[in-house]
């Protein structure tokens, strides 16, 4: 998953509220629709980020602050549409010329390069820049480089010193032909051709972190100075413009200044002044500035939905939830519009493990199999039924803000219930890994699953029994359903750019899930889109897997 | 003197060293602390883990791991594991923030911890006492990120008296340099100020009825000489001794808070970002840096002293 990083929150919470109570308002809960509105061309605006992009290096970066700048300075051969919303989740072809085909047993990828293209520094990129590419990401160890080492044929032996290229990548200098052999058929693989840590880079590049000196990219943007930790500019790549790409903007903007904040406080209201033009999405809104920011900036301030799931996870392997009716009272008792309420309104209702925006979500109209109201009382009967009450329960948790307030309650709630609930609260920093490890084994606790790419297998394979693994298990409840397995078998080969034709098949997964109460969904988050009044709000794309699109970004 | 600065530096080689192996040890002993873990990823498998492990060497003895890490910061090479930047490199474009904020902020608590002790001093008892006394009081018990939170809240955001944080390099441009460093320097004294004051206090009001001062005055020597040569003069032993120690921290990634608050970038901020990461190189190289001026600025102190009492030799 793209992970979301926090560092300058811990910073921002220990503020305190000095900003309270000044003002008050509406909160505005809309999604922005794309659209110009009749902007200016040229000039520049300045990015604040609460925290730093891991690296600055497409083969390296994995946080949303790093995708935010490579998307549109590295472009894949893949790469998704500059929309809002669902619209945004559709594969369209990047440095390809066009998208992928895909041989009748799933396991051959083809595409083109197009002519003509040469990066920011004016090297022709070519067709061999692609497995180099690859090979890069995964000697440098990117962070989700299981992608490739997973499917692609060769990679592993690549990965692991037992060959000196990728065999299962052959590339075609003089006809620009690409072809990829998977060891599996993998239908989410177009969305790993799309990640930006596919961004071609010519070979030869130095197979070691550039975050200093980024490589140069094919992008309507490249990097034009770089302070590690401190901030980084970005300017037109003048050369993009004349590949007539489509449906790739080639930005408005002449200089993206990013500089790096470690207080969103003061991030915060540097937006609200304008004396900065764009708070990060990645960051946190200080809650003390949030009703100053609705009732002060709501013409340019929304909270956009982003494909991802917060769930407690119930370990179906022990006690208490390997109990059915124990896991459906939590599922029942459950109040998700308190958790909304501690997540400041970032925040949205669901019970779906597949989130709005993928293919698959049943929708609003489905009902919750327990209900959206929380029912106590039917829940306590539920665990009396089940026989588990007065059992010991251990719920793990991280410490940030706002997830260390979604473990207070659930703790609170499963004591309610008549479990004998106490929590663990562990560093953010070994979270994962600590509750991914198998020796221990955690009951129950706080999990969440951020899109890597508009995908539902993405999210299925936390759900996915062959992912339990006794180091960094993600497969957090242990579910192994046969049911499951097999509808995976047969949903995840299909095609990324077929996805539409099985969304109903996802969908009866996804309910059938949810009956099971594998895990309690509570939400999907939403992320602010705040800009300073310099900006044109409405015509600034929030995209759902890149969040804010700089290259839609405009000045009045 | 010779035996003075062999035996400091033999002390100072020690500190670092003691100082090293148990900042290298406690990363050690997180559970789930593993940087291989981290590196590979959420989505890694334990092939991917083990194969980062061999390449940077997580896999070898810690005894050797410690070795190869010192050995790195002693050749410069010094990489950090969550960014893979050169360590050292970083604290280089980090430090002129952080000397930025320790000189000025130095100086003001100095001064002002100094002044405000020799007026509550001479004017003991009197309604300018009782005032310093409180005013000290509300400085040292008011926690630093608080303070600076409101100030900028009120000065940068509301009032947009000061910039909201940042820093501006001195060499680039000084007047800008200035005005992003009042605020900062202002904050990250006010505790040292009201803690000086305190102490200086109380140390001028014992030293007024030292017998060698009742002696100066009975030769006919001024009040005003009295306090400034004999009394004062003393009095300011320990404070030379707190400021030193004070100032290294500061400059050794002490300002934790402030280079926050105010974004600075400053060392502390540094040390507080790889802290938060489980980041064991830069959390290295910065709490030896911390401590190699803990040391020489603690030397530097017993000079002073010698200076300032003649009865001081310095062995």
């Amino acid at each position: 998953m793209r992970v979301r990083t926090f560092g300058a929150t811990a910073v921002a919470v220990a503020l305190l509220t000095v900003a309270a109570g000044c003002g008050g308002g509406g909160s505005n809960n809309s999604t922005t629709s794309s659209g110009s509105s009749g902007g200016t061309a040229g000039g520049t605006a300045t990015v604040l980020m609460g925290t730093a992009p891991d690296y600055l290096d497409p083969q390296l970066g994995y946080t949303t602050q790093s995708a935010e700048p490579d998307w549109i300075i590295y472009t894949p051969l893949l790469t998704y549409r500059h929309a809002n919303g669902t619209s945004g989740g559709q594969l369209i072809p990047g440095l390809a010329t066009a998208l992928p085909t895909v041989s009748r047993d799933g396991l051959t990828y083809t595409l083109t390069l197009r002519r003509g293209l040469t990066y920011s520094n004016g090297t022709p990129v070519k067709a061999s820049d692609f497995p180099y590419t690859i090979m890069r990401a995964i000697r440098v160890n990117w962070g989700g480089k299981s992608f490739y080492t997973n499917y692609i044929a060769g990679a592993s032996a690549y990965d692991g010193g037992r060959a000196s290229s990728i065999s299962g990548i052959q590339a075609d200098d003089a006809t620009g032909r690409i072809t990829i052999r998977l060891t599996q058929p993998y239908g989410a693989f177009a969305n790993v051709l799309a990640f930006p840590s596919s961004g071609l880079v010519p070979r030869g590049t130095a197979m070691r972190n550039l975050s200093n000196t980024p490589p140069p990219g094919v992008g309507p943007y490249k990097y034009s100075s770089v302070s590690v930790n401190r901030g980084f500019t970005l300017t037109r790549n003048a050369s993009f413009a004349r590949f007539g790409i489509p449906n790739i903007p080639t930005g408005h903007l002449d200089t993206i200044r990013v500089t790096i904040v470690s207080n969103t406080q003061s991030e915060a209201q540097q937006v609200l002044n304008n004396q900065a033009d764009v708070f990060d999405a990645g960051d946190t809104l200080p809650p003390s500035l949030l009703p100053q920011i609705e009732s002060q900036a709501s013409s340019r301030f929304a909270r956009v939905p982003i494909p991802s799931t917060y769930y407690f996870f119930l370990n179906v392997t022990k006690p208490p939830f390997n109990n059915a009716k124990a896991r459906q009272a939590v599922n029942m008792a459950i109040d998700r519009e308190a958790m909304v309420r501690l997540a400041s309104g970032f925040l949205k209702p669901t019970c779906w493990f597949l989130p709005e925006g993928i293919v698959g979500h049943p929708g609003n109209s489905v009902r919750c199999p327990y209900g959206t109201t929380p029912d106590l009382a039917a829940a306590k009967r539920l665990v009396q039924q089940s026989g588990t009450a007065g059992t010991a329960v251990t719920v793990w948790g991280e410490q940030r803000s706002p997830r260390r307030e979604y473990v207070d309650y659930y703790t609170d709630l499963l004591n309610k219930l008549g479990f004998k609930a106490q929590e663990r609260i562990v560093s953010d920093t070994v979270y994962f890994p600590t509750i991914g490890n198998a020796k221990t084994d955690p009951q129950t606790g706080f999990a969440d699953w951020i899109q890597d790419f508009p995908n539902p297998s993405d999210f299925y394979l936390l759900m996915d029994g062959r992912s339990i693994q006794p180091t960094n298990n993600q497969n957090f409840s242990k579910v192994n359903d046969p049911h499951i397995q097999g509808e995976l078998n047969r949903l995840n080969p299909v095609p990324a750019t077929q996805l539409n034709s099985v969304a109903n098949d996802w969908s009866t997964l996804d309910q059938y899930t949810a009956s099971r109460a594998y895990v309690a969904v509570y939400g999907t988050e939403t992320m602010p889109k705040f800009f300073s009044n310099r900006l044109d709000f409405g015509a600034a794309v929030f995209h759902p897997t890149y969040l804010n699109d700089w290259t839609s970004l405009q000045l009045r | 003197m010779t035996r003075f600065v062999v035996r400091r530096l033999i002390s100072m080689v020690l500190v670092l060293f003691a100082i090293s192996v148990l900042t290298f040890l406690i990363f050690q002993v997180i559970p789930n602390g593993d940087p291989a873990q981290r590196m590979a990823g959420r989505l890694s498998t334990p092939e991917t883990v083990a194969a980062i492990r061999r390449t940077w060497g997580f896999d070898q003895p810690i005894w050797q791991q410690y070795l190869t890490t010192m050995k790195k910061i002693f050749s410069g090479e010094v990489i950090s594991y969550t960014q893979q930047v050169n360590v050292l490199d970083q604290i280089k474009q980090d430090l002129p923030a952080t000397l930025s904020l320790a000189i000025g902020a130095g100086i003001i608590w100095l001064v002002l911890g100094v002044l405000f002790g020799l007026l509550s001093a001479i004017r003991a008892g009197r309604f300018t006492d009782r005032a310093l006394t409180v005013l000290a009081l509300v400085g040292v018990s008011t926690p630093v990120f608080l303070l600076g939170a409101v100030a900028l809240y009120f000065l940068a955001f509301r009032v947009q008296l000061f910039p909201n944080g940042g820093y501006v390099p001195l060499t680039s441009d000084p007047p800008q340099w200035l005005y992003h460093m009042i605020l900062p320097w202002l904050v990250l004294s006010v505790l040292f100020i009201g803690i000086y004051s305190r102490v200086l206090r109380s140390n001028l009001l014992d030293t007024m009825n030292e017998d060698y001062v009742r002696t100066a005055r009975a030769k006919g020597i001024s009040e005003r000489r009295v306090l400034l040569r004999h009394v004062l003069r003393n009095s300011l032993i320990p404070i030379v001794s707190l400021w030193s120690l004070d100032f290294a921290a500061v400059i050794g990634g002490g300002a934790i808070l402030t280079e926050s608050v105010f974004n600075l970038h400053g060392v502390g901020q540094y040390a507080a970002e790889s802290i938060a990461q489980l980041d064991v190189p830069p959390v290295m190289v910065v709490v030896m840096f911390g401590a190699f001026f803990v040391v020489v600025l603690s030397a530097v102190t017993d000079v002073i002293f010698a200076l300032l009492d003649p009865r001081i030799r310095l062995t």
